[in-house]
């Protein structure tokens, strides 16, 4: 039990993003109303932002800015910086995705008046 | 200059969006030339950028002057040199004989249209080239958003397929990151050349070394499968395809599921290594029978549909099982068929994409309005038959070749369900285009012309029987068409040339110890 227990302290931070990812895949698949299948996405890709970042965490390290008291003697010292830098190319992407993705629900809304998908194909079928 | 050609595949491209938005403000009517300069150089450029590298060797380009592992490369080598031209000289044929289309069915939108077609295509062509595992995610979702955004504009239902391919699109590059991720944790580089050597330095003996590194593979691989709507992961295809307007479709349709289906066989080759990649059997039998699956379900689909564009949609499910299944046989002639294949499948869902815009806008596309459209459109139905017989996989035909690869690797890898399907799916796709040429010839063409189109002097006629109908009635114009017969060309002198690409672009980059 002590060994599960410190395996899953050493490695929560894994436990934590999946756990994450899943409830954004859960919204995506299970949820009818458009918006919430893009806040699902949401969710999704937070969570591997989140994972990225936590592999660049060290003990003890700092944010990765230059401190002039510390030089670039240290590396130690700084959380790795690049997993940080990617991730700001992520939620670039992330925020196009979900500004696409709303323009999107925003044009499905004006046509058919609803945001509901089932309602939507019961209405596409009618006619 | 030559140095510098790597990037000048892609600027132009970029520079052109940029032009094309702010020319809207300026000077709209110079919009479309400036879109189809900037396709042209960019063709133009991939070009010479194949010739180069087939003639003196691979290049690569440091973005910004960085050398790798710390900057990005842009790695060009004979496969993605010919890629980059069969991607660029696609986008080309469709914009130039979709002018009037985009026209008609993007009203007052042309600029955004041509923007993003534009974008679409530098992320297609980012994604063939780049050596950086996490540029190739950018550029993945670069050439994704401008797609969902130009396949939305189309008839009522087009919105809500192109939502659900954005989301399906976007968990698939959310995947390809997380293994980026993995790769990343395990190795500490991004570098697609330099993974590859600390992997094989890590990992010699394959994944089982390594519990990260076979999740990173499978992770990345899920994503890819994801992106390319292999069979359980494909209801967002057809939809999203058969819904848009057909300029997007027939640029979208022959380059997204290639393109993605390229980065597979790079991974394999060049980020992985083949044994590496291919280390767990569990992983390649399941992906050979998702792509038998795949085969025969988009085969069997496609039977059932009553529309050209639905069915060829259907018919790119099963082609996509083609790549997939060959990459995973585990030999260099399922390999080679795969590598083959992507160029042969890109040329013949252009060609038959380009033709069903055609007869959509003469005829309606439906199977009931199509009756004797061969003595009505004549030309566009001759490339109808071309396409369909490299499809089919009729000898001179590329894809015969693809076909012969991949059952030569089915068989020796043993994977007789796979090779079977490959036969079923070629007899299926003959009945399902011998039921065309039967509608095209012995049809009878009762519908006016084009209701949509007054100005036809045509439309009095059209009521009787087929043989009443003139000649070319409702046959598009030369701009049109000059476009779809060469691509329809090419897929003789693609078939023809068979020997000479796998030599000079399949062979030289695969490992020379491949059974």
């Amino acid at each position: 039990m002590h060994e599960l227990l410190t395996e899953f302290a050493n490695k929560f931070h894994y436990y934590g993003y999946f756990a994450i990812m899943m409830i954004g895949l859960y919204a995506m698949i299970a949820k009818t109303n458009l918006l919430k299948k893009c806040i699902g996405l949401g969710i999704f890709q937070t969570a591997i932002m989140l994972f990225y970042v936590s592999i660049g965490a060290k003990e003890g390290a700092g944010i990765p800015i230059l401190d002039p008291a510390v030089g670039t003697a240290d590396p130690a010292a700084y959380a790795n910086p690049l997993p940080q830098v990617l991730m700001l190319t992520a939620i670039v992407v992330s925020v196009a995705t979900l500004g696409v993705a709303l323009a999107l629900v925003q044009n499905i809304h004006r046509d058919h008046g609803t945001i509901e998908e089932d309602e939507i194909l019961k209405g596409l079928r009618g006619k | 200059m030559t140095a510098q050609l790597p990037i000048l595949t892609i600027a132009p491209l970029l520079f052109g969006a940029f032009a094309v938005t702010a020319g809207r403000f300026l000077y709209r009517r110079a919009n479309y030339a400036l879109a189809a300069l900037a396709l042209a150089a960019a063709f133009f450029a991939s070009v010479l950028l194949a010739v180069q590298t087939l003639t003196q060797g691979p290049a690569v380009y440091f973005l910004g002057g960085w050398p790798p592992p710390v900057g990005i490369s842009y790695v060009a080598d004979p496969l993605s040199a010919l890629m980059l031209a069969f991607v660029s000289g696609a986008a080309l044929a469709t914009f130039l004989a979709s002018k009037a289309e985009i026209e008609t069915s993007y009203p007052l939108k042309n600029s955004a249209f041509y923007a993003l077609f534009l974008l679409a295509v530098a992320g297609h062509m980012g994604i063939v080239i780049t050596g950086d595992a996490f540029n190739l995610y950018v550029l993945i979702e670069v050439a994704a958003l401008s797609g969902y955004a130009i396949l939305a504009q189309g008839r009522e239902r087009a919105m809500l397929a192109s939502l659900n391919y954005l989301f399906v699109g976007s968990l698939g590059a959310s995947l390809y990151l997380l293994g980026v991720g993995y790769l990343y944790i395990m190795t500490g580089s991004l570098n697609m050349a330099d993974l590859s050597g600390i992997i094989g330095q890590m990992i010699p003996g394959g994944l089982s070394g390594s519990t990260a590194l076979a999740a990173a593979w499978g992770v990345i691989l899920a994503g890819l499968l994801v992106k390319m709507g292999l069979f359980p992961f494909h209801s967002w295809l057809p939809a999203a395809y058969s819904f848009s307007a057909a300029p997007a479709a027939a640029l979208v349709a022959p380059l997204t599921t290639k393109v993605m289906a390229y980065v597979l066989v790079r991974m394999i080759i060049s980020l992985f290594t083949p044994d590496i990649a291919w280390s767990v059997p569990a992983m390649n039998t399941l992906a050979v029978v998702l792509a038998t699956a795949a085969i025969l379900y988009g085969s069997f689909c496609a039977l059932a549909q009553r529309s050209l564009r639905k069915m060829l949609c259907f018919i790119l499910l099963a082609e996509v099982g083609y790549m997939v299944g060959g990459a995973f046989l585990g030999n260099r002639a399922g390999l080679t068929g795969t590598i083959y294949h992507i160029f042969a499948d890109l040329l013949m869902t252009l060609c038959l994409f380009l033709a069903a815009a055609n007869i959509e806008r003469g005829t309606g596309g439906r199977f009931s309005d199509m009756g004797g459209f061969f003595r009505r459109m004549p030309v566009t139905g001759a490339a109808l038959v071309l396409g369909a017989a490299s499809m089919i996989g009729v000898p001179p035909f590329c894809g015969f070749f693809s076909k012969w690869y991949l059952l030569t690797g089915a068989v020796a890898a043993g994977s007789y369900a796979f090779a079977g399907a490959l036969v079923v799916s070629s007899l299926v796709n003959a009945v399902l285009f011998f039921r065309i040429f039967e509608i095209g010839f012995f049809g009878t063409a009762a519908s006016p012309a084009d209701p949509a189109d007054p100005a036809n002097p045509a439309e009095e006629t059209g009521h009787g029987h087929a043989e009443h109908v003139p000649f070319f009635r409702d046959e598009m114009s030369p701009v049109r068409l000059a476009p779809l017969c060469l691509v329809a060309l090419s897929l003789v002198v693609m078939g023809l040339m068979t020997g000479q690409i796998v030599r000079l672009v399949v062979d030289p980059i695969l490992p020379p110890g491949l059974g």
